[in-house]
């Protein structure tokens, strides 16, 4: 009995740790602001893709706010590295990849209702495919100086 | 036997969700899903807590870092410090990597869009220190790194990144002819 009760605790905390374990994943999506996103401050989710929102997705990778990776399946995959490069907060490829549709080949860890990549490949870069300003102008609304104000 | 027993219900026994707003001082920002946060925590590099890809010093400053909390071990995911400029958490939290801390913040909760553990971290200390210090840094930061970015206004109409970005393809991203068609008719 004793025995049979380790056992069962042990696996118990073998498939614990097996849940953090990585998987291999391709995934298509849009380069996004996750602040933007998740907060609403800017607005619905919506409205903080695409050309739209394409300056500040810029403003806030540069400014170091995580990026994700807005899957077609609706879930937001936080990008932790790309094709070699850590530089997670405010680096030159997630900047340069802004808004862009890509298809990543990578890692994905699940971890406390979060989905975390690791992106080993870009496979596909589709550039910015999502146009969203027809339906929402630019958000926010100050992303283009005022040329008369300049 | 008796310990195994209760080793086993621990293990077995889901989590609980546990309410860090008591005694929180954090400022509202009326966000749809915001619920004030104070926790302690440890301060870890995300890619190697959840990777196992460990450089020193948490990367340098380079990567994004976590809390992991001391409650009950749920890795939460700073997104944002407290300016409202478009700036991250990370370089607020990179000068405590490694160290258990307090934070004071907002947590993003929101069943709809699937998140939750996603947090604006307003203050943080050191674990056992009595000051605060305001999660603020990043312009400060910014302008040592950038002491020759031209122009005028907020950092972010003075990057030369994205200020390069956006003399490259546009505002929209899609070149400048279509950026000129937009701006004739939005303003």
């Amino acid at each position: 009995m004793k025995h049979a009760i380790l056992t069962t605790a042990l696996l118990g905390l073998a498939s614990t740790a097996y849940a953090a374990e990585g998987e291999r994943v391709q995934i298509t999506g849009e380069i996004i602001d996750t602040w933007c996103y998740y907060s609403g401050v800017m607005g619905p989710p919506e409205a903080t893709t695409g050309t739209a929102h394409h300056t500040c997705a810029l403003w806030c990778s540069a400014g170091g706010i995580p990026v994700g990776l807005l899957g077609e399946d609706g879930e937001v995959y936080m990008v932790l590295k790309i094709e070699g490069d850590d530089s997670s907060a405010s680096g030159d490829t997630q900047l340069r990849l802004a808004s862009h549709e890509i298809v990543a080949d990578g890692m994905l860890y699940k971890r406390d209702g979060l989905n975390y990549l690791v992106v080993e490949t870009v496979v596909a870069d589709n550039g910015i495919v999502n146009q969203t300003h027809d339906d929402w102008g630019v958000t926010p609304g100050f992303a283009i100086p005022d040329p008369e104000a300049e | 036997m008796k310990k195994l027993i209760v080793l086993f219900t621990l293990i077995a026994t889901p989590a609980v969700a546990q309410d860090f707003s008591a005694n929180s001082e954090a400022r509202p920002w009326n966000l749809v899903a915001e619920v004030p946060a104070r926790f302690e925590a440890t301060v870890v590099d995300l890619l190697c807590e959840l990777a196992g890809d460990c450089p020193a010093n948490c990367g340098d400053g380079r990567r994004q870092l976590g809390l992991l909390r001391s409650a009950d071990g749920v890795l939460v995911y700073p997104n944002k410090n407290s300016q409202p400029a478009f700036t991250g958490a990370a370089v607020e939290l990179y000068p405590f990597c490694g160290q258990e801390v307090e934070v004071d913040g907002l947590m993003i909760t929101d069943p709809e869009l699937n998140v939750d553990n996603v947090y604006l971290v307003q203050t943080i200390r050191k674990l056992g220190d009595t000051e605060w210090t305001k999660a603020n840094q990043w312009t400060k930061v910014w302008a040592e790194k950038n002491p020759d970015a031209e122009g005028k206004g907020p950092w972010f109409r003075r990057d030369p990144r994205v200020n390069g970005m956006i003399a490259a393809d546009g505002y929209l991203g899609l070149g400048q002819e279509v950026d000129e068609a937009f701006i004739a008719d939005w303003f």
